[in-house]
């Protein structure tokens, strides 16, 4: 150790690196990712296949998708959604991944390894900023599992596999660049509701659902807005892209999630900057 | 240029105060004993100082710069009620995070340095949930001192530890302000472990400091006493009290002349009133017997 005394401040960069590499390494050595992979694979898989299984008589089953693909995206841009074949799409990530990043957050506060980043980190923005992109980068993996299972699942059980090819790339490519919108979502929640776990978790399944879509919907709807307007929103978005998915969609994803991100990221460093750490 | 320096610096808790307007100087390379009852602010100013709690008022300087500036929070360690390690990873992966936080270089030899002066080499590859209290104490210190920090702020290291633990982290804090210029914050409530090794002391009371001393001024304010044992101890002490200003007598059945240095002119003047001591002590006042006089004069006032 220096006997003179110096103190160089580190780059915005050196900052971000620094904690950046921290949540990888953590994320790499955790368990809790792993199961959140699996999990992303496995629920897409017994979904297609359970679609297609007989019923208690023998009867033949009344298939939920008309292919493989759909599993993954849905058919069209259904913001309300009218049963479970809407629904169960590459979406529930956005679910896994709410759920999983109070678990990563909630392990921060509850180890108490946060008072070591933050006091080392005066800069609230690091905390923020890392998180997001740590946890948007395990959504896209997730995203990455629940496309070979899903796909995996819907071959076993004989689904069709006619498709747009590029609308499904930009479908799941759209729904990739939303878990960065997303994951900033999640860490604001889990900034916010830093000192009550369950709160954390069970807000973040419940932004993640997208039920409050159908409330916007309503608005839309009641002052005459074309439904499109809804992309504003990150479910909106999410469920935009879809299998006619083009490169505006990706286009239109893309801003939205980084737009939100912004929002999310600005106002978790405000509160994090004017709040106590715990 | 100090450590530290805290001017009027409040925290308050719904209304209540939990530091009421302190003012605080730690000279720099010192080990500075922060001492203080339960709820006495100790924790919450530590808190505030590593950026953790948000003041109500009040300036922080670290080393002449802002609190908040990154290049001094950069070079701070901390202990806080625990040592901030995941309980399912390794000592090893621990400081291995905590290195890739601080953007280090040679995090391997790193780690085995810090590991070497809390005496843990032979521990890195444990689990942290599977250490003893004093262990994982000791990898807090670890955590803390990794980047070469030119402060440590450290929130009562020495509680649970058994005797030999104590003396381990008594070495370790006094190696590593001697060694490595370190200045080390340190409250404790196990003021004769702390009188061992701080080199100033601040007295915080109800969230304000009412005694900042070194640990020099502390030794001249510190009261000499002789300690006597006799058979009759109230006629002792009754032909001492007619000599001497100050004599107690104690709960033991001793008693306690104060502020008399020569401890022979006692015993000679006790033996011609007819008194013969049976055990003589000199004695000086501790840390602890000092805070608690103190503590009692403020509390009657």
């Amino acid at each position: 150790m220096s006997s003179e005394l110096q103190f160089k401040s580190p780059t915005f960069a050196e900052r971000l690196k620094g904690m950046l590499g921290v949540d990888f390494y953590r994320l790499f050595h955790t368990p809790l990712f792993y199961i959140f992979l699996a999990i992303a694979a496995i629920i897409p898989a017994m979904v297609s296949a359970m679609t297609m299984m007989p019923g208690p008589n023998g009867e033949a089953a009344t298939p939920l998708y008309s292919n493989v693909w759909q599993i993954i995206a849905a058919s069209e841009s259904l913001y309300v959604i009218r049963g479970i074949a809407d629904y169960a799409n590459m979406n529930m990530v956005f679910i896994f991944g709410g759920i999983m990043v109070s678990i990563f957050i909630g392990h921060d506060y509850k180890s108490g390894y946060v008072k070591q980043l933050f006091t080392t980190h005066a800069k609230k923005q690091d905390y923020m900023m890392s998180k997001s992109i740590v946890c948007a980068f395990a959504m896209i993996c997730m995203c990455g599992t629940y496309f070979i299972g899903g796909t995996l699942g819907g071959l076993l059980a004989g689904y069709s596999t006619e498709v747009n090819a590029l609308s499904l790339i930009l479908a799941i490519l759209g729904k990739m660049v939303m878990s960065l919108g997303w994951a900033s979502l999640y860490t604001l929640i889990n900034v916010i509701f830093r000192r009550y776990f369950g709160i954390s978790i069970a807000s973040s399944f419940f932004f993640g659902t997208g039920i409050l879509i159908i409330g916007a919907a309503a608005i839309v709807e009641s002052i005459g807005l074309p439904s499109f307007f809804l992309n504003i929103f990150l479910y909106g978005s999410s469920v935009n892209a879809c299998l006619e998915s083009s490169f505006g969609t990706l286009v239109i994803c893309a801003l939205v999630s980084v737009g939100w991100a912004i929002i999310y990221n600005v106002l978790g460093s405000y509160i994090l900057s004017k709040s106590d750490v715990y | 240029m100090n450590a530290i320096e805290i001017r009027d610096l409040s925290k308050s808790f719904r209304g209540m105060y939990a530091v009421d307007h302190l003012n605080m100087t730690v000279p720099k390379g010192a080990i500075y004993g922060f001492i203080g009852e339960n709820g006495s602010g100790k924790s919450t100013t530590e808190k505030l100082i590593c950026g953790h709690l948000v003041p109500d008022c009040g300036d922080i300087k670290l080393f002449g710069k802002d609190y908040t500036d990154p290049g001094v929070r950069v070079r701070v360690g901390a202990l806080i009620e625990n040592a901030g390690c995941f309980p399912g990873s390794s000592v090893y992966q621990n400081l291995r995070m905590q290195t890739i936080n601080l953007g280090l270089e040679n995090p391997d030899e790193e780690i085995s340095r810090v590991l070497k002066i809390v005496r843990m080499e032979e521990n890195a590859n444990i689990k942290f949930k599977s250490c003893s209290l004093g262990m994982k104490q000791r990898i807090g210190i670890a955590m803390a001192l990794l980047g070469d920090p030119a402060l440590l702020i450290l929130d009562e290291p020495i509680n649970g530890l058994d005797t030999d633990g104590m003396r381990i982290m008594r070495e370790i804090l006094v190696d590593i302000t001697k060694n490595y210029g370190c200045t080390v914050l340190i409250s404790s409530h196990i003021l004769g472990e702390l009188e061992k090794i701080a080199t100033h002391y601040g007295i915080i009371r109800r969230g304000r400091m009412i005694m900042e001393l070194s640990a020099e001024e502390m030794d001249a304010r510190a009261q000499v006493f002789t300690t006597l044992k006799v058979d009759d101890t109230e006629g002792a002490s009754s032909a001492l009290a007619k000599k001497y200003s100050d004599v107690r007598r104690e709960g033991d059945g001793s008693i306690r002349v104060y502020d008399v240095d020569d401890t022979e002119e006692i015993v000679d003047y006790l033996m011609k009133s007819g008194f013969v001591p049976y055990e003589i002590k000199k004695n000086k006042i501790g840390l602890e017997e000092y805070y608690i006089e103190l503590m009692s004069k403020k509390e009657d006032a």
